[in-house]
């Protein structure tokens, strides 16, 4: 069985490679970084002697996902499945934005996904069984002062995911999404929190054993499940507040 | 960014430092080409302020732990630097392969190994980890990207290794692998009566077995009695070591009790039960697991917690076989006199050649902790005048409080590791609280 998945190279993406290898799946992994994919694929070899294919794309240029998808088109007939660990933040990402900064952050973390899916959906003409996971993040709960357009692209995402849901529903697709809180990752290293993070390593086998689940949505850490619904209930006015309060 | 507050080891030194955690390459050479003061990260578990500087980037290179070649034929293996020990004995031990200088610490980081030239148990055997190296990647902000070697850059490799991270980030090391065909350790033990019997006791083995010792030091009649422990690979063929037990996701290192929990009763009290339990196996043969044996302190976190707030000081000397009869009557004079509270006692051989800033030579290595208090300061200022009499050789990366004065008599090279660092880093980009008080 192959997966694919899209943003490999470091943090959750990274962790879910090296979960699907050492329960033997093969991968094709996707990354801007061709250095750090060639090494990942040398280390997962080593460890799990699965099948590794490594495809350098940038998911924030939509030539290069157009190109990707031209070239690529046989790999998408082998998968079983597609994985979207991708995040793209950058400090310049506010509501004055630039355009080529904003445009970079919404094809990153949600236009090239869609035409990453819209692909293999369309290939699969045998219907065969494809699972397909999404992540989306906490932060697509609101609207915020800093990482304006990512939340904004998180929000689509999760939408278009329930959209995914709904209309693979009688297929032989199962389509799950994550709405993620704050992770042991690079982009939330060196930010002191007010929750604690929750570890990849277990959000990757979270993952895999979940494989098999149609249509879910799960949060993680599992604490961000109340909080994201009070955020939904509480009126606007009141959340305000308390976004000022903590930002 | 915000500040993380960092204590060393030891808890003698505390700082403010910025932390950065990379986990590509790109992001190496952007973090690094941006900041003007930096430092390489390993766990940060030293007993020395070696990885951090207050108020200065450190760069954590956890993340940095893949595995990118392993030649099973050639016994080669090349890896990221950030990689813990007991991660790369994982992946090589199933191979029936390791790397045999090892600190006594699962978590320690293989670029923390190098850039302080660590040895393990097997020292009179092995040497240090230098033995094992064979190239190195490193990146630096103004050189780049550099390829070091015996045959290429030399000088920097040489000041790389034991270099304290002072040349810049290492990204991958190349090493040689040594067979471990076996399953455990078949431990044996001698009794001995006082520190001089402990060295009449160390034999010459010309097979692979590791000795140490462990002695009394909870009071003067009792100076040095113990034992000496040995250590051989129980050689099973088609047998590997069980490498599940070697994971370790969690430094348990970082926090203290509040107060000092050593004390004469306690050191007492552990001392004898200790003694008493190993009583029952002298002149038996048992076998004991590899983690065990290789880290002792992994489980055993406690015992620095107990040292509580103020912490500790680790000591460790290497004394040239020709010297150590006069030297251990001069450590015992003044543990005599002073009376400090120490934790522990422990001699081992090692071999090698002292170059630069590296703790190795041909000797006895001497460790000694104590508890911080003014008794231990005043023997440990003795134990300075005896290193710097007989230009003993003290571990840099062991002992915070050892004076600039002290290291300049007893390393001959200081003045050439300062100089060729200098001469390839004229802006000293990488620094640390350590290279401060050793003013490189
Ligand atoms: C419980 C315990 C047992 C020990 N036992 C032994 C022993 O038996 N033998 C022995 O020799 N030592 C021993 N040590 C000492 C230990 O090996 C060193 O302190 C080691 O450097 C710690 O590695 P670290 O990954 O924590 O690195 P840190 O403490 O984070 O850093 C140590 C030094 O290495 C440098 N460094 C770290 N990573 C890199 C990198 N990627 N590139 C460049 N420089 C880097 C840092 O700049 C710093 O100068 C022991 C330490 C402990 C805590």
């Amino acid at each position: 069985m192959t997966y694919m998945i899209v943003g490999a190279s470091s943090g959750l993406g990274k962790d879910l490679a090296h979960e699907f290898a050492s329960n033997n799946k093969n991968l094709i992994l996707i990354s801007r970084d061709k250095t750090d994919l060639e090494y990942l694929k040398s280390d997962i070899i080593l460890k799990h002697k699965v099948d590794v294919k490594i495809l350098p794309a940038d998911l924030s240029s939509i030539d290069d996902v157009e190109n990707f998808l031209r070239s690529n088109e046989k790999t998408f007939n082998s998968l079983d499945g597609l994985l979207f660990p991708i995040a793209l933040m950058t400090e310049k990402d506010k509501v004055l934005a630039s355009s080529l900064e904003s445009k970079k952050i919404i094809y990153s973390n949600f236009y090239s996904i869609t035409l990453l899916i819209n692909n293999t959906l369309s290939i699969n003409k045998n219907k065969k069984n494809i699972t397909i996971v999404g992540f989306g993040s906490i932060s697509a709960s609101i609207g915020r002062h800093v990482n304006t357009f990512y939340s904004a692209a998180k929000n689509a995402l999760e939408t278009y995911f329930e959209s995914l849901i709904i209309t693979t529903l009688n297929e032989n697709i199962k389509v799950q999404f994550y709405t993620l809180g704050y992770l042991d990752t690079g982009l939330s290293f060196e930010k002191k929190l007010i929750l604690p993070k929750g570890s990849t390593k277990k959000l990757a086998k979270i993952v895999f054993s979940n494989l098999n689940i149609s249509g879910g949505k799960f949060y993680f850490p599992f604490w961000w499940k109340p909080i994201s619904l009070a955020i939904n209930i509480l009126p606007f006015s009141i959340v305000k507040l308390i976004v000022k309060r903590f930002n | 960014m915000e500040k993380v507050k960092i204590q060393s080891l030891d808890k003698n030194y505390s700082a403010n430092i910025f932390v950065k955690r990379p986990e590509k390459y790109r992001e190496l050479k952007e973090i690094s080409d941006r900041y003007e003061k930096m430092i390489p990260m390993g766990s940060c578990s030293s007993y020395v302020p070696a990885s951090f500087c207050n108020d200065n980037l450190s760069i954590l290179m956890t993340k940095f732990n893949k595995i990118i070649e392993f030649d099973k034929v050639n016994k080669t293996i090349t890896v990221e630097a950030g990689i813990k020990i007991s991660e790369l004995l994982q992946f090589t031990l199933k191979n029936k392969l390791w790397i045999p200088q090892i600190p006594g610490y699962p978590s320690i980081t293989l670029g923390g190994i190098v850039a302080t030239n660590a040895h393990g148990k097997s020292s009179a055997f092995h040497g240090t980890i230098r033995q094992q190296i064979k190239e190195i990647l490193i990146y630096h902000k103004t050189h780049g990207w550099l390829n070091l070697s015996k045959d290429e850059n030399k000088k920097i490799f040489d000041l790389t290794i034991g270099g304290f991270g002072l040349t810049g980030t290492i990204v991958q090391v190349k090493l040689k692998l040594e067979d471990f065909i076996g399953y455990n350790f078949k431990t044996s033990l001698i009794k001995t009566n006082s520190l001089i019997d402990t060295i009449n006791n160390f034999n010459e083995e010309n097979k692979e077995v590791y000795q140490y010792s462990w002695n009394r030091s909870d009071n003067i009649t009792n100076l040095g009695k113990g034992f000496i422990f040995k250590n051989e690979i129980n050689s099973i063929e088609n047998s590997s070591v069980d490498t599940r037990g070697l994971y370790h996701d969690t430094n348990k290192l970082e926090s203290n009790f509040k107060f000092n929990l050593w004390n004469n009763f306690t050191i007492k009290f552990s001392q004898f039960l200790y003694y008493n339990f190993h009583l029952q196996k002298k002149n038996k043969i048992f076998f004991e697991n590899f983690k065990k044996i290789i880290f002792p302190f992994s489980g055993k976190e406690m015992y620095f917690k107990m040292f509580g707030r103020n912490g500790l000081i680790e000591s460790q000397i290497i004394v040239p076989a020709k010297k150590i009869n006069q030297i251990i009557d001069e450590i015992e004079f003044n543990l005599k006199k002073e009376l400090p509270e120490i934790t522990l006692l422990s001699i081992k051989k090692i071999k090698g050649e002292c170059n630069y800033l590296r703790f190795e030579n041909d000797g006895f290595c001497i460790t000694f902790d104590f508890v911080r208090n003014k008794k231990s300061l005043n023997f440990m200022e003795n134990l300075d005048s005896i290193c710097q009499n007989n230009q003993l050789i003290p571990s840099i990366i062991k002992d915070s409080r050892l004076r600039l004065n002290t290291i300049k008599i007893c390393y001959n090279a200081y003045d050439q590791f300062k100089k060729d660092l200098n001469e390839f880093d004229n802006r000293r980009i990488y620094r640390s609280q350590l290279s401060d008080i050793l003013e490189l």
